[in-house]
């Protein structure tokens, strides 16, 4: 798995590709709560995410409600097939706000 | 006084009664130093002073045989010279004539007796003039002798009186030397019966403990003696079957309840790693053969059970044969293909002893010892035989197997010098409404299924990604539809990440066995861990109001599959997730 980090407009855009799995959700965790700690809006790119597992979703539900205690906002966007499919399976995919692209949500 | 008036009576006869008196006070002292001393020899000793001083000799000697009665030694001495420990060939000198011919004698000048030894007055210097001896003799058994040298005062010559009265001590002492040595041949005789009940206690916790009403496997063994020759055993495999052996060690007694300790434990020991019962024999056979006593040997039959299959694999080593009792009511025999243990070192083939393999279809096995077959049901010698075996298993049919194995055992009766042989039986019965249904599903599961693939591998986070794969590969394999392989990676993904994180609490040296398998029209996925089992109550699903992440996995696998279980591994370590999904395969495949 790799991350990208960028601003767009007044958001944070943190990119992830390829597989978010145990192995690799504690860097994810660690970069979408790096994200929020900007202070800023979060917008979670998945487009180019192979697999997500339970550990990279329970990442995602973590940085929305630190996002959320601190009155931010953290919106996911480009979810891939893949992840969707988790995400709806996990029913998460109502707990989220989902844009189809990313340049929907900056 | 009443003496003074009576009658006048001869010197000779005052003397006898004076004498006889004597006697009795002697013989009564004597008798309650036997009987209170532990030491023979003190008691002796004391005894040999008694009768010298009575009989007024300068000395005294006790003379005993040994227990070849080739030679005689001095074990008490008062007097004259001491020669304790005096050891002399039992037919030289004086005291061996009097052995030898078992008459008292009087020598009354032992110069002109061509058997008298005059060694020890050579070394001491005192000279023997006389000797009185008596021998020492109960019934026809001899003891030995009472020797006395020179009287005291007059002439210094024994009288025929002297040798009635030693006679007379002599034949006491006999009895009361006699009697100390039953006595201790007794206490001997008690301690080692108290041996024999304590080893018969060992080997008797050497058998295993009777199982239950519902047992499977179970036996008896009642000794002929206190210990037995005879053994059988029975204990669970790790894989859910059960080993099971009995045995008949050659001979009787102590040796052969050594000999039946080592292969018992030899069995048991080595039974829980060998999974085979002819190879279990050949091993335990090469041993026996290194190290038993020569002409000693073991028929011995081995087996496994596997209750879950009612199949039963059996190698026989020179035993009587195995009776399978079928539920129809008929007995098949099954003969003995190698030798016994310990005579031969070399199994009889390369892969140990030949190996039967019985399906109990239901019916029963019966493994016995010839003691059972020969043993007496009556007080005339009627033997209870193979046909009274099959007709007792016959007529117990459907009974607890306890209950059976105690009725044929049951009916031998102890003869007149008790029991005849050592009475063992093993019984294995196959109650196919009572296998575990659990297991009776796994295992017609397992037995219909086609493995597509199998793993082990760390179970470490860095290799989950090597199961996907493979998984995926399998559903590949399989045609199975692209959205239940995407659901099946990930619900076998949690499941694997859960044994992970969880099953070896941190350690990172835990493996991981996953199998892929397709039974009919179903997805089959094994997980299986080897860490301690875990707590099921643990591992509950997420509830959907709660997101905390933990039960986010197993909320998953349950989405996913069809049937998620836990069910016991058929090694009996770790635990075992096995999921289960009706398998979708690409339209158009077939």
């Amino acid at each position: 798995m790799k991350h990208e980090v960028k601003e767009a407009g007044a958001s944070v855009v943190v990119a992830f590709e390829g597989d978010i799995d145990l192995q690799t959700s504690p860097a994810a965790r660690e970069a979408l709560l790096e994200a929020v700690g900007m202070g800023k809006p979060v917008v979670v790119d998945l487009a180019a995410v192979s697999y997500i597992d339970s550990s990279g979703v329970a990442s995602l539900v973590e940085a929305l409600q630190t996002a959320k205690k601190g009155g931010q906002d953290l919106t996911l966007a480009a979810v891939s097939e893949g992840a969707m499919r988790v995400l709806k399976l996990a029913r998460l995919d109502a707990v989220f706000t989902i844009h189809d692209r990313v340049d929907d949500a900056v | 006084m009443s003496n003074a008036h009576a009658l006048p009576v001869s010197d000779t006869a005052a003397e006898d009664a004076r004498r006889f008196q004597a006697n009795l006070e002697l013989l009564a002292e004597m008798s309650r130093d036997f009987a209170v001393s532990r030491d023979l020899d003190a008691a002796l000793l004391k005894a040999v002073d008694h009768i010298t001083c009575s009989v007024d000799a300068e000395g005294g000697a006790l003379f005993l045989l040994d227990d070849a009665q080739e030679n005689l030694e001095c074990v008490a001495c008062v007097g004259a010279t001491e020669i304790t420990g005096l050891v002399i060939a039992a037919d030289k000198g004086i005291v061996g004539r009097v052995v030898q011919n078992d008459l008292g004698e009087i020598v009354r000048d032992v110069s002109k007796d061509p058997n008298f030894f005059g060694g020890v007055d050579e070394k001491t210097g005192y000279t023997t003039k006389s000797i009185l001896c008596a021998p020492l003799t109960v019934k026809d058994e001899r003891i030995g002798a009472i020797e006395l040298i020179n009287k005291r005062g007059g002439d210094g010559l024994f009288d025929p009186d002297d040798l009635h009265f030693l006679a007379a001590l002599a034949s006491s002492a006999a009895l009361a030397i006699l009697n100390a040595r039953q006595a201790e041949a007794l206490v001997e005789q008690e301690r080692i019966k108290r041996e024999l009940e304590l080893a018969r206690e060992i080997q008797s916790s050497l058998l295993p403990q009777a199982g239950s009403d519902g047992a499977a496997i179970a036996g008896v063994n009642q000794p002929a003696r206190e210990v037995s020759g005879d053994f059988f055993d029975h204990f669970p495999l790790d894989d859910g079957r059960v080993c099971f052996c009995l045995g008949d060690v050659s001979g009787k007694g102590m040796n052969a309840a050594l000999l039946m300790a080592k292969t018992a434990s030899l069995y048991r020991c080595l039974g829980k790693a060998v999974l085979s019962p002819g190879r279990l024999l050949a091993l335990v056979n090469r041993e026996i053969c290194e190290t038993a006593a020569r002409g000693m040997f073991v028929t011995m039959v081995g087996g496994i059970f596997d209750p879950r299959t009612g199949v039963v694999k059996l190698a026989n080593a020179g035993h009587e044969p195995p009776l399978l009792l079928t539920p129809e009511g008929e007995f098949q025999a099954f003969e003995a293909d190698g030798p016994p243990l310990g005579i031969i070192a070399d199994p009889p083939t390369k892969d140990g002893y030949p190996e039967t393999e019985i399906k109990l279809n239901g019916g029963s096995l019966w493994i016995f010892t010839d003691g059972v077959t020969e043993g007496y049901i009556d007080g005339e010698g009627t033997e209870l035989g193979d046909a009274g075996v099959k007709r007792i298993l016959m007529e117990t049919g459907g009974k607890p197997l306890m209950e059976r194995l105690e009725t044929v055992v049951g009916v031998i009766k102890p003869g007149e010098y008790g029991m005849r042989d050592d009475v063992t039986l093993l019984g294995v019965v196959d109650d196919v409404a009572a296998r575990p249904a659990a297991e009776v599903q796994a295992a017609s599961a397992a037995a219909g299924s086609e493995t597509v693939m199998f793993l082990r591998l760390p179970a470490r986070a860095d290799r989950l990604k090597v199961i996907r794969q493979a998984v995926r590969s399998a559903l590949e394999y399989l045609v199975c539809e692209d959205e239940m392989t995407e659901e099946v990676i990930l619900a076998v993904d949690e499941a694997c990440q859960n044994v992970v994180r969880h099953a070896y609490g941190g350690r990172d040296d835990g493996e991981i066995a996953v199998e892929l398998r397709r039974d009919g029209d179903d997805f089959l996925v094994d997980i299986q861990d080897f860490a301690a089992p875990v707590d099921l109550e643990a591992v509950k699903s997420r509830d959907l109001d709660d997101i905390r992440p933990g039960g986010l996995g197993v909320h998953l696998i349950r989405e996913i599959m069809d049937d998620v279980q836990f069910v016991t591994p058929p090694a009996g370590v770790g635990n075992l997730l096995q999921l289960r999904k009706r398998l979708k395969t690409k339209a158009g495949a077939s």
